[in-house]
């Protein structure tokens, strides 16, 4: 639970002696409740306090640790608001009251559920082993049946000698779920003696609520409430009221995983358990118990598990593999696409539809969609040729019928080129098409095109293309920059100044224009954005080469110097995921007006271009994310902290890495944007600059709406403390804005012409 | 010292829309809780099953349809025979084989069956079409003005079309017209708003949010009910406080779960009980989200749902 920063200040000091490094004790606090500084910073703050603080910031909710598995911990109501942390286990219930052959029965059909899906191992965690009877030897003998299967227990037990006498024949990963409002004394006795976790059942909530108190009491607080009432009813609100006291609420005495026994409510019938056991998995079950777990129940009750507890910032992938769909063997066609898990089932369920053999082909391409993953370097020419290398794909299959993804169908090209004994075929647009595109062989006239020029080449000789240096791809592969009165001229930047930098984004590869521009190394249409956007205000341009994997040096030298020999040297942001292709274009670049930028460094696989940014002196833009969104601020201050401290120790100013908290859309993430604008501020207050892609916030809003949505973003992030951000500068509402928030943060001096200069 | 739980309903509620005539006619909404919480304030009015009959079930082989629909051989006999079955509330006829690209059966046919079925029954009818927007629309309209009176819902207007097919359903011919997106908050509330300014009276508007089986990216459908439940409750978003009707059957009957043979999948046994399973287990989810009304196939999987209602309200 966050704590205010008044909260905290109650408790401190209050002595303003500066040494903790803020001007007073209210400031410091403020800090500690942001979680920018570590309340240990304080000499004076007593310990009682640290310890009440400490009480005061801990989860609302317990994790409670069974062998293996982890229950409990979670600190959201739904998962949109932030993501569930621990999923619900399952529990196959097995009594006294059952004959042998049943209970060897029901344990034997347990372990026949055990399979993987989309890399998670799905199997009945727990058995749960229910005591009726008392004698301890039958219930010992029971449970060490049910020991034997290797799986954790929970043991449902109310007398006190039984109880011994299983703790006695079992491991340590059991819960013993026997603590009622009569017998809580013994039974903590017990559980606590034997180091397991205890559960605590009532027949009201009340009486369950002063249960627990009194286990805290004594010091127990590992413990699992079995929440399971007389009716399903009952129980659904047994099961909400804890999570919501405990979350909502903060009352951390129903801070702790449940049970909920569906063998109970729905005795005999298996498909009233698989019902209930959706609803649980979704309203706050954290063990579920049922009578059995037949396939028909497991499939889709894992598969709906594994959904709801997937972190909607992370995307779901899927082993990348080659999936022979329809019995496909070594001589069916293969086809080709992402591993993000959606993708994967939308594109697969359609092929099984076509009744066609198929090979399909999943590339690794960090859980993106096509279409992102293409955008981000991650689905190239280059990492399918990697792929196919590393999984020797050429050996295992003997068909050479390729098929992409319609989407990429750019990509065409280049895939030949590096897979030079395939024959490389464009699919369908969307995946609804392809039972069709598959039935009807639709791919084949294409395939005999693709062979046909294969033979033409292999008739010519291949020249052997040796490695250019920069200088020799400057003088043999760079055309000849002509410089063009655009009637523009840049102003100059002083780069001490402190006022926003914009940089403009127009010169990208996504707009057609400037791929087929950028392809044909055609100046006009670049020239034309850049001088609207120079005209328009813009500090620096950034260059967007596409992923360029084939000619990035040459490329990027040749688009930096055409800019910068037209344009007074405005200054730039370099922009690919073809590292060479920046460093080439650094070897050109004249720093006039300020260093070149970087665009853009991560803290995950894209670390390699702070060192980039390091050894060529440019500003870096540092994205705090890694594999995909920053869950929370804790996670992104961790990324910026790692980047921070990774481009010092490379002799970098910290003034040179500008901080991206990574601008989220409205719509999709709404919930988001106060968060993003409190990174910023946390950026700020450390001293550090900050950027980002900020117009992303209105991606997909009416063109109208998209400036006035920018506008009001951008002049609250710059009362956060943004420094600068990547626009569109002939936005000119948004430009206004900027200059506007300028005046007010005494950047710029006033006068009435403000907007004009 | 002991625990009194905080429970309250919301200030805002769900609008209660009527479907059919009569005495079978159902009321779907009405709460101003969250699904099932009956501790916050007492369910207005159970969540509703309606029962799916396809034009396309001559193909359908599970043993347990086939039993069920024994001897029928038209749509309106299915209709009829589905009535009897136990926790229907309403049916819901899908016009599959309509799809130009498919069986292209024409729209006079389709009439002729769905004025076929009216005749038959009394419980309250919604049509689904054949996903193709522009025979669908066709499809809409006709069936509206041949059912006149009977208070159908028509499942749905779209961003594309939701000017045609609102006005040729909820304004020329006073029926209910479903609001259709894909797990999409922001559209489901712009698409209420657009439909709302042709003048249909909120209280005519349904919303299909979109669903998806459970396991197959269902992380999305859960998440959009969650946020529009709450939106409409806790914001009082009087743009999403329409019913939503969840189309299950459509999903979870094409998934491998469901379609893969005991030939091709000897470890998982039964391919009907799976296939009851999976409807069960995306209907009880659904339902947990907020749906107020599913529309589902198997008399098994549906009677399951009816007792699982039944219990919790």
């Amino acid at each position: 639970m966050a704590l205010k920063g008044l909260d905290i200040f109650k408790l401190s000091p209050k002595k303003n002696c500066k040494e903790c490094g803020s001007p007073t004790c209210m400031a410091f606090c403020m800090k500690v409740a942001q979680g920018a500084v570590s309340i240990d910073k304080c000499p004076y703050f007593s310990e009682d306090a640290k310890a009440s603080l400490n009480e005061a910031t801990a989860p609302a909710m317990k994790t409670i640790s069974v062998g293996e598995h982890k229950l409990g911990g979670e600190t959201v109501l739904y998962r949109h608001e932030k993501t569930l942390v621990n999923k619900n286990l399952y529990a196959v219930s097995v009594c006294t009251c059952m004959d042998d052959a049943t209970v060897e029965k029901k344990l034997a059909d347990m372990a026949k559920i055990d399979y993987e899906r989309i890399g998670e191992r799905m199997y009945v965690e727990f058995v749960f082993v229910a005591n009726n009877q008392a004698d301890p030897a039958v219930y010992a003998e029971l449970v060490k049946k049910a020991a034997a299967t290797g799986r954790s227990l929970v043991l449902e037990c109310w007398d006190v000698e039984c109880a011994k006498a299983a703790l006695a024949v079992c491991g340590k990963d059991v819960i013993l779920d026997g603590a009622t409002p009569a017998n809580w004394e013994a039974m903590n006795e017990v559980a606590t003696a034997a180091g397991v976790t205890l559960g605590v059942w009532a027949e009201n909530l009340s009486d369950l609520y002063d249960t627990v108190k009194n286990l805290e009491a004594k010091g127990n607080k590992n413990l699992v409430l079995d929440v399971t009432g007389k009716t399903a009813k009952e129980t659904l609100a047994n099961a909400v009221l804890v999570r919501r006291t405990a979350i909502k609420d903060g009352d951390r005495t129903f801070g702790y995983p449940s049970i909920v026994n569906l063998a109970k409510l729905a005795k005999g019938d298996d498909r009233l358990q698989t019902a209930y056991a959706a609803l649980f998995t979704e309203k706050y079950g954290s063990i579920i118990v049922m009578e059995n777990m037949t396939y028909a129940q497991a499939l889709p009750l894992y598969g709906l598990r594994q959904n709801i507890y997937t972190d909607p910032q992370k995307p779901m992938k899927v082993e990348a593999k080659v999936y022979p769909i329809n019995g496909a063997d070594e001589n069916a066609p293969c086809a080709l696409t992402v591993d993000f898990a959606l993708t994967y089932f939308l594109v697969s369920g359609e092929m099984e539809r076509s009744n066609a053999p198929v090979n399909l082909i999943i590339a690794d391409a960090s859980g993106m969609s096509v279409l992102t993953a293409w955008a981000a370097g991650k689905f190239s020419a280059g990492t399918i040729k990697k792929f196919f290398d590393e999984n020797k794909i050429e050996e295992k299959i003997k068909n050479r019928t390729l098929i992409i993804p319609g989407k990429v169908a750019v990509m065409k090209g280049e895939i030949q080129e590096k897979l030079p004994n395939w024959n490389v075929v464009v699919g369908p647009l969307e995946a609804v098409q392809l039972p069709k595109y598959l039935k009807d062989k639709e791919y084949e006239s294409a395939v005999a095109a693709a062979e046909a020029e294969r033979a033409a080449k292999a008739g010519t000789v291949q020249e052997v293309v040796k490695e250019l240096s920069f200088e020799e791809l400057l003088e043999t592969k760079v055309p000849k920059i002509e410089v063009v009165d655009m009637g523009v001229k840049y102003k100059g930047y002083n780069p001490e100044s402190k006022t926003f930098v914009t940089i403009g984004e127009r010169i990208h590869c996504i707009a057609p224009a400037i791929r087929k521009a950028m392809d044909e190394r055609d100046p006009a249409p670049i020239l034309e954005r850049a001088a609207a956007q120079i005209k328009a205000g813009a500090t620096y341009l950034d260059v967007n080469i596409g992923p360029a994997e084939k000619d990035g040096p040459e490329r990027m030298m040749w688009a930096v110097k055409l800019l910068q020999e037209n344009f007074n040297n405005v200054p730039l942001a370099l922009d690919t995921a073809n590292m060479k292709a920046i460093e080439a274009g650094i070897k050109v670049y004249n720093r006039q007006n300020g260093k070149p930028i970087v665009n853009s460094a991560d803290a995950g696989s894209r670390i390699g271009y702070i060192d980039l940014a390091a050894a060529n002196d440019a500003i870096c833009i540092a994205l705090c994310s890694a594999d995909g969104i920053a869950k929370d601020n804790e996670e992104r201050m961790v990324h910026c902290d790692n980047m921070l401290e990774r481009g010092l120790s490379l002799g970098m100013s910290s003034d040179d890495l500008w901080f991206d908290p990574l601008f989220l859309v409205v719509k999709g993430m709404q919930d988001k944007q106060m968060e993003v604008l409190e990174a910023i501020k946390m950026f700020s207050d450390k001293g550090l600059k900050s950027t980002g892609g900020l117009s992303n916030n209105s991606n997909g809003a009416p063109k109208n709406v998209r400036p006035i949505m920018d506008s009001a973003l951008v002049a609250m992030c710059m009362m956060q403390g943004l420094t600068s951000a990547i626009v569109n500068p002939n936005d000119l509402r948004l430009m206004e804005t900027i200059k506007s928030c300028d005046i007010f943060k005494n950047h710029v001096l006033y006068s009435d012409s403000y907007l004009d200069l | 010292m002991s625990f009194a739980p905080k429970t309250a309903p919301y200030s805002g509620k769900i609008n209660a829309v009527t479907l059919g005539t009569g005495d079978k006619a159902i009321v779907i909404g009405g709460q101003n809780v969250m699904p099932f919480y009956t501790f916050d304030a007492p369910i207005e009015n159970a969540p509703k099953i309606g029962v799916e009959i396809s034009d396309a079930a001559d193909s359908w082989t599970t043993p347990g349809l086939v039993d069920f629909y024994a001897g029928c051989t038209t749509m309106a006999e299915r209709a009829k025979r589905a009535e009897t079955m136990e926790g229907a509330d309403f049916l819901c006829l899908r016009f599959e084989s309509a799809d130009p690209n498919g069986a292209d059966r024409s729209v006079a046919d389709c009439v002729a069956d769905a004025k076929a079925v009216a005749e038959a029954v009394s419980m309250p009818i919604v049509i689904m079409g054949c996903k193709n927007m522009e025979k669908d629309g066709e499809l809409f309209s006709k069936i509206s003005e041949a059912l006149q009176g009977k208070n159908i819902l028509v499942m749905s207007a779209k961003n594309e079309d939701y000017k045609t097919v609102g006005a040729s359903v909820a304004l020329a011919y006073g029926q209910k017209v479903g609001a259709e997106t894909a797990d999409d908050i922001n559209l489901a509330k712009q698409l209420n708003i657009m439909l709302k300014g042709l003048s249909i009276n909120p209280e005519n508007i349904v919303m299909d949010i979109g669903t998806a089986a459970v396991g197959y990216g269902y992380e999305y459908a859960a998440s959009t009910f969650d946020r529009i439940r709450l939106a409409a409750l806790a914001q009082s978003d009087a743009d999403l406080q329409m019913p939503i009707l969840a189309a299950v059957s459509a999903d979870t009957w094409s998934v491998k779960e469901s379609t893969a043979s005991e030939e091709d999948e000897p470890a998982w046994g039964s391919q009907e009980e799976r296939a009851i399973d999976m409807e069960v287990a995306t209907a009880a989810a659904d339902l947990t989200g907020g749906a107020d009304a599913v529309i589902m196939r198997h008399p098994a999987a549906i009677a399951t749902i009816k007792k699982f209602i039944t219990e919790l309200v």
